[in-house]
Parts: C-alpha cells; structure tokens; sequence
C-alpha cells in the first residue's frame, strides 16, 4: 500500500521527534502496565491473606426466622414461629459431603462442629470458639499441623490444640490437662496435646481444634454436624459455587466475600483508583499522539496541497496519517508492554527484610493485551483528528501559503 | 481535431464579507492541441484565478468548461481530483517536490497514489522523464539535496508523468535565477514540440512570453488582446 509507504517515510523523516513520541507513548503505557500490575497485584496479596487460612465456601442450616404467612382475611396475619428448639444441624452431612466430593472445583471439604465453650485452669477461666473437625482433615482450611510450635498435632481422643495466646492466658503448656465445659454444662478434661502459632490474632487467641469424636458428647451431637466449610480450587468463583451449593443441598451458603464484604469494598475502591490512573494515562498518550500528528499535518501543508493537486484522494492522505498513528500506536504499545513488563519483573523480585515484597506487584496481570488494543486502537483514533484536517486542505489555499 | 481547453464565459466573483470581488467577468478561452499559450496580465488580474479554475481547483461562478471535449461541470470532487490526475498536469511557482522521496519517486507520485505502488514501468517513465529535463545523475537524490532550478525541473517532469493532455504552470520560473529560467523554458518547449503536450503558462515576464506560441492577456477581468 503506497499510503503506508508514504506514512512510513514521513515517520522516518524526523527520526529523533519520531522516537520522542514513541518513547512518550512507551512511557504512558509503562505506566499503564505498572499501575494495572500493582492493583492486581495488592488485590491478589489482600485475597491470598484471607482466603490462605479460612474457608472459601461455609455450609450450615438454615437459620430459623419467623414469617408471616398470607391470610385470606387481609386484615389478620399470622405469624409462624419455627422452632427453634431443634438443634441446629446438618443431619444428612454425610450425603452433602458426597455431592461436594463430587465436584472438581472442590478443593477440601471439612465438616465441622463448631461451639462455644471455656477452657477453666485453676481460677483462670477463658472462652475459647471451638472447631471439631476429622483429625485427618485438620490442615483442610488453616494449615495447623505445620504451625505447631509446642507438642504436635495428634488429637486422638482426649486431646485439644490451643493457640499460643490462649496457651499463655491460661499459663498452659503442652501435655497439660485442662478443663473444658461446653456452652451445654458438660465438662471434660482435656489433654493439651499441641500448641499453635498462626500470626493471626484471632486464632491464636480464641480457637481450639479437637476431633470430631471427642466434640459429639460434649455438644451433644451424637450424628450431624454444624457446618461444612470447603476450600474451592478457584477462590474467585466461590460466590457463583455458593449460590449454586445453596441451591443444590438446601443449606445456607456463604461464600468468603460475603464474609468479608469490606475486602470487597476495598478492592473495588482500589479498583475504581487504578482505572482513573489508567484513563489518565491513555488520555496523555492519545493528546500526545493527536497533537504530534496536527504539527506534522501542519507542516506538511504545502506537500499536501500539491498531491491534493495533483488528484490524490482525500482518502489517500488521511490514509497517510491514521497509518503513520497506528504505526506509533503499535510500536509505543510494544515497547511500553515489554518495558512495563521488565520493569514490574524487577520491583517484584526487591524483597524486604522479612521476605515479604517491597510492592506486591504482579508482573504477568499487567493488562498487556488491553492496553495494547486500546493503545493501538486510540492512536487511530487520535489520529483521525488530523488526518481529517489534512484531508480537507484547499489545495489552492496550501499551495499559495 | 477538437480542442484540449475549451472555456466559455468564465465568471469568478469572491466575497469577502459583504465586500465582492468580481475577477473575471466571462472570459473565454480555447487551447488547440500543442499550443504553448501565455497568460499573461498585471499583478491581481486573475490569472491565477483562471489557471485554478481551468485546472478543476476552484469552481467558477458562472461558465462552461470542456477539456479535451469532455464537460466538467457535473463532476464531483472525488471524480475532479481523479481528473486532475489523470487528464492535467501542474507546475507551481514553488515546486513543492515531497522532501522525503527522492526525485524519481516524485516524479512517479501521481501515478503511484492511486495505484498503490511505485511499479516497475512507472519507475522506468520517471527515469524517462528526468534524463529528459537533464537530471540523469540526480535520479535517486532525495529531494531536499536538489538546487532550485532542479527541483523545477523535477516538477515539470512530475506534470508530465501521467501524460497529460493539458499542463497549466503558474509562474513555473517566478522563482528561478535567468539561467535556469532559460532551461525550465526551453525544456517545456521541447516537451511541448515533442509530446504535443499543450501548454498554458501564466507570467509576467516577457520573455517567457516571447518563447511562447500564443499570448492572452487579461485585463479588467476579460480577455484583452490574443496575438498569434
Ligand atoms: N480566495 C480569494 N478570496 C478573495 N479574493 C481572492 C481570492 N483569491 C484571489 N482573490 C482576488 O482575486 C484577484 C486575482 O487574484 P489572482 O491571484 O488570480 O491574480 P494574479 O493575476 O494571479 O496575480 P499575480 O500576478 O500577482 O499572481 C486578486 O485581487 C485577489 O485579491
Ligand atoms: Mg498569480
């Protein structure tokens, strides 16, 4: 195509304003990709934080609400107390446990007991939130086993595992019995068989894990359980996996951003700030482009004027132009990814003292594709401004100038 | 044999505000095949004007234009500019040459636009053309690193690339020094004898008159005198 050749001559013939442009371009979308990176990245360290130790999608009874039932007599209504004196239970987790066995997108699957109780030492008393599980199934959610700092991880049947805040409080140590009264007034001894340090402050100050078997006679549950929490493969999806879940068993379904809705607000919020830098940034780059072309459209009046004369479309000449801002668009694209992606490479491997990242940058979420795209296309864009007024030149009036 | 330019009561009147500036006022002009005509006129008198509109540039306010027999009232400006392209060759006072294509590729410009390509026949045209104004050695210069009187010379070889039946130059020597005037001059004669390409060249100098086969001048917006 002869306007390609043309658009490629005139880039060429100011090499070092031509470079100019394209490394202004190349540094919009730098900091495009960093930006991108860098939300993605905070996003992805924020979730991995909350969804690593707690469970993606909870499972449990339905609560028990009173309801108003219709009444033929529109005056009168009636309401319906449910009761509330059967426990509240999974009876039939053995079945549910299936069905969840059953889908691929399931990761780990834990049944649960969870209660209230105390934990009585001496004079010291303290509450402690209780989480019954299978000893096999102990690391399904929070990985405990790994994080036992005093005694180990066997359960067995008399056995208990308490945080090491909890452990403190109490003044307890590992192999150390202690007494353990549920919320139902039935006490037990218990062995402190391991003690645990996670880092987060609410498990190492309040949880304790015993086995299934030991919890049934103190929470008098001799066959269901309470809840059901489940690790997914893809922790994204679990708000669609828990609508579904909660259609399939009849249970409620609470999926982890339900449970920490702020999270969510906070990324959005994230979100919505890196989007304004990113339009910011393309804007720049599209004025850049629109204006570097406009001069050059400007310039070039006199040569336009003679083609113009000479029969050449009008066609031709915006031809001319867009080409010469998709050439810019493309190039200043490229090198922008590739530089945004080195760079993003390099601030993620910057490590801090503790081993955690200077910036929790993701290198490979840049939105490498999208600004490319949108890059290329709005340099097109950018370019028709003047590639309509060079087109539209009175050849007289540009060749008399 | 008809003729190349047949313009009948050629009126241009432009308005500046309220103000209207009758140029020509029903001018009428034929050009036979091979004739190298003068136009000339003092300063203001519309030759330019005339050019342009003869050259399908400007649209007149009133009057008829047929070239080479073909009316060009009814054309729309996507089917002037392929006319100009095709059919008429131009020459400006400042030649205008594209700065970032060598002299050959200027030449071959009006035809390679609309074809998509410089090819292999326009290229050997153009070398044609310029050996013809005497820049065998000067083929593949850029343009820039051309003098004046070159860059002239590649103009006139440029207007003559698509075998125009017409060539319409404005001033083609305005700017030139008397030596290379004398060249661009005598190379459109030859082209003119040789090519039977008919010629119409606006002027105020009398000696590019003189070289000429025909005179018209203008004057209060008509045609003065034609002198043979
Ligand atoms: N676009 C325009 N708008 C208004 N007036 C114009 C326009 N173009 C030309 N004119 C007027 O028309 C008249 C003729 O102009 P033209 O350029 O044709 O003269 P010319 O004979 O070529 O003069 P010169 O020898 O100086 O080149 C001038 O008075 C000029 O001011
Ligand atoms: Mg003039």
């Amino acid at each position: 195509m002869f306007a390609f050749t043309v658009a490629r001559r005139y880039l060429f013939s100011n090499p070092s304003q031509t470079a100019l442009l394209i490394v202004g371009v190349a540094l919009g979308v730098t900091a495009f990709v960093f930006i991108t990176a860098l939300i993605q990245g905070l996003a992805i360290r924020l979730t991995d934080d909350v969804t690593a130790n707690s469970a993606h999608v909870s499972l449990e009874p339905v609560t028990r609400v009173a309801r108003v039932l219709p009444s033929p007599d529109a005056d009168v209504e009636s309401v319906a107390i449910v009761s509330t004196f059967q426990r509240r239970q999974i009876r039939a987790w053995a079945s549910t446990v299936e069905l969840l066995r059953s889908q691929p997108s399931v990761a780990a699957i834990s049944p649960q007991i969870s209660g209230s109780a105390f934990l009585v030492k001496g004079e010291a008393v303290a509450p402690v939130a209780v989480t019954a599980i299978d000893p096999s199934g102990l690391d399904a959610i929070s990985s405990i086993s790994t994080e036992i700092i005093s005694g180990d991880a066997s359960l067995g049947a008399d056995g208990i595992l308490i945080g090491v805040r909890l452990a403190e409080t109490l003044g307890l140590s590992a192999g150390q019995p202690v007494l353990f009264r549920t919320d139902r007034g039935v006490d037990r001894l218990l062995i402190v068989r391991g003690i645990f340090q996670t880092g987060l402050q609410s498990l190492d100050e309040r949880v304790a894990y015993l086995s299934l078997q030991t919890a049934r006679p103190l929470f008098l549950l001799p066959e269901g359980v309470t809840n059901i929490e489940l690790k997914l493969t893809d922790p994204a999806r679990a708000r669609d996996f828990a609508a579904f879940l909660a259609e399939a068993t009849g249970l409620r379904a609470t999926s982890w951003q339900e449970k920490n809705a702020s999270l969510e607000g906070a990324l959005t919020a994230q979100a919505q700030t890196g989007t304004l830098i990113q339009i910011f940034s393309l804007i720049s780059v599209l004025i850049g482009i629109a204006s570097a072309l406009s001069l050059s459209a400007n310039r070039r009046r006199g040569e336009i004027g003679i083609m113009r004369a000479f029969g050449v479309s009008r066609r031709f000449i915006a031809g001319v132009f867009v080409l010469q801002g998709l050439l810019i668009g493309l190039v200043g694209a490229g090198i922008g990814c590739l530089s945004g992606f080195a760079l993003c490479s390099w601030l993620a491997t910057l490590i801090q003292p503790d081993g955690s990242m200077v910036l929790p940058i993701a290198p490979n979420e840049g939105g490498y594709i999208a600004v490319f795209v949108l890059t290329t296309l709005g340099a097109v864009l950018a370019s028709v401004i003047p590639a309509r007024s060079a087109a539209r030149l009175d050849p007289l009036e540009a060749i008399q100038q | 044999m008809s003729a190349v330019l047949e313009a009948r009561g050629i009126a241009m009147t432009f308005r500046n505000g309220d103000e209207l500036t009758n140029v020509l006022k029903g001018v009428d002009l034929a050009l036979e095949p091979g004739e190298l005509v003068a136009l000339l006129g003092a300063s203001g008198s519309g030759k330019s004007t005339l050019l342009s509109i003869v050259g399908l540039l400007l649209r007149p306010t009133a009057g008829t234009i047929a070239i080479a027999g073909e009316r060009v009232e009814g054309l729309s400006e996507v089917e002037r500019a392929s006319f100009r392209n095709q059919r008429l060759g131009f020459i400006f006072q400042f030649h205008h040459l594209l700065p970032d294509f060598t002299a050959t590729e200027n030449v071959a410009f009006p035809a390679a636009a609309p074809a998509g390509g410089i090819t292999a026949p326009m290229r050997r045209r153009a070398r044609d053309l310029l050996a013809r104004v005497g820049l065998s050695d000067r083929m593949d210069f850029p343009a820039t690193r051309l003098s004046g009187g070159q860059k002239q010379r590649v103009a006139i070889a440029r207007a003559l690339m698509n075998k125009p039946e017409l060539v319409l130059a404005d001033e083609p020597t305005g700017s030139l020094d008397r030596v290379a005037a004398e060249q661009v001059l005598d190379l459109m004669r030859e082209v003119n004898r040789e090519d039977k390409a008919t010629f119409l060249i606006c002027t105020h100098d009398e000696h590019v008159a003189a070289r000429c086969t025909r005179r018209v001048t203008l004057k209060d917006g008509l045609i003065d005198t034609e002198v043979v």
